[in-house]
């Protein structure tokens, strides 16, 4: 169980009989391996390809697309660790008229430079970097993707280049999610939206 | 089946497939969480919960990481958050003469893991506990506990170092007493 080589610096000897002592910590009984298992099966399942069923249903069908609100972003990127913040103008958001529909409209536009993807994650996508990839607009620094949400709120982040994960400094941020990331909360259909 | 195939299976709709997952690495999960905390109540809780989150959030886990390190990610977050709230309820009840005169021995009711070890272990700051644990203990590599931890590699070399040269003397005298 202890690397050895992994940790050259240590005194194995310790590491072992440290290693030891704690194998014999007391395991809970199989009633509270159980009780979490209830819980687990009571819980909602985890779904990855959600969106596959939003893109080719034809019977799903949009609320009138007469809103398109923006999200709008403004945030330079660099490469390596370094982030440059060169500020670009955001989107206005237009004037809603979608009333009480179920679902909005909603565009959300990201400025980085510098970068060659860029995808939209969130719990509407079952936070999948695949799901909702943002389109480059003519060969700018400028990502979008519109798509429809529903009523309420929904928490997301973007993914940089497959692998960094940001959030949108204009939006409020949601609790730490246990995993170390944050992500940014849109309310649709309140203010704002 | 790897972690990665039961993974894809409870992502298929096999929710049972999960329990695998658990079985895999209950023990260990048991283990961290009453070594960290020290009452077995709170260490059931953080371990439901981690495990619970783990479930919910099977869709972003990322096949290029380690299911172990992502499960110890969340596992000892909850750690972290359990041990803060009792950290927020003890001084406010300790702020609270009246209560403190009334109230019952709480490490009784709090099921306290009393042994040598934990004795031992209960002297070290959190986070050098907590590297300890995933070193020593669980045996994760160093860049899995960066995974887990959030720490850079160096920051937790220094951390397990700390926490080494704290314990040496501690355990050679339970081993010894």
């Amino acid at each position: 169980m202890v690397d050895r080589n992994d940790t050259p610096e240590e005194d194995g000897g310790f590491a072992n009989r440290f290693a030891e002592a704690y194998r014999l910590t007391p395991s809970p009984g199989p009633e509270t391996r159980e009780r979490l298992l209830r819980s687990v099966r009571q819980a909602k399942m985890p779904r990855r390809d959600g969106w596959f069923v939003w893109w080719v249903e034809p019977a799903w069908t949009l609320s009138p697309l007469a809103v398109s609100v923006v999200a709008a972003i403004a945030m330079g990127l660099g490469f390596g660790m370094a982030w440059r913040g060169t500020p670009a103008p955001a989107r206005a958001p237009a004037a809603s008229s979608a009333g009480a529909e179920a679902e909005r409209v909603m565009e959300f536009v990201l400025v980085a430079p510098g970068v060659t993807n860029v995808a939209l994650v969130g719990d509407f996508n079952g936070w999948d970097p695949r799901a909702t990839p943002m389109r480059r607009v003519r060969s700018s620094d400028t990502w979008t993707v519109t798509l429809s949400l529903a009523r309420g709120r929904h928490v997301y982040a973007f993914v940089v280049d497959g692998e960094r994960w940001l959030t949108d400094p204009g939006a409020p941020l949601a609790p730490e999610d246990g995993f170390g990331q944050r992500s940014s909360v849109i309310v649709v259909g309140g203010t704002g939206t | 089946m790897s972690d990665a195939e039961l993974i894809a299976s409870v992502l298929a709709g096999h929710s049972d497939a999960f329990d695998a997952l658990v079985d895999r690495y209950y023990e260990a999960c048991a283990r961290f969480s009453v070594r960290m905390l020290g009452n077995r109540q709170d260490a059931e809780d953080a371990m439901q919960e981690a495990f619970l989150r783990a479930y919910r959030s099977l869709a972003r886990y990322q096949e290029r990481d380690a299911f172990r390190p992502w499960l110890f990610r969340i596992l000892v977050n909850q750690c972290r958050t359990l041990a803060r709230r009792r950290t927020r309820r003890e001084l406010r009840f300790v702020s609270n003469p009246d209560a403190l005169l009334h109230a019952k021995d709480e490490k009784e009711d709090a099921f306290d893991v009393r042994d040598a070890l934990q004795n031992a272990l209960s002297a070290l700051e959190p986070i050098l506990k907590e590297a300890l644990l995933l070193k020593y203990g669980e045996g994760l590599d160093y860049r899995e506990m960066a995974a887990a931890t959030g720490a850079s590699v160096p920051a937790l070399k220094m951390r397990v170092k700390r926490a080494c040269d704290a314990m040496r003397p501690r355990l050679e005298a339970m081993l010894n007493g």
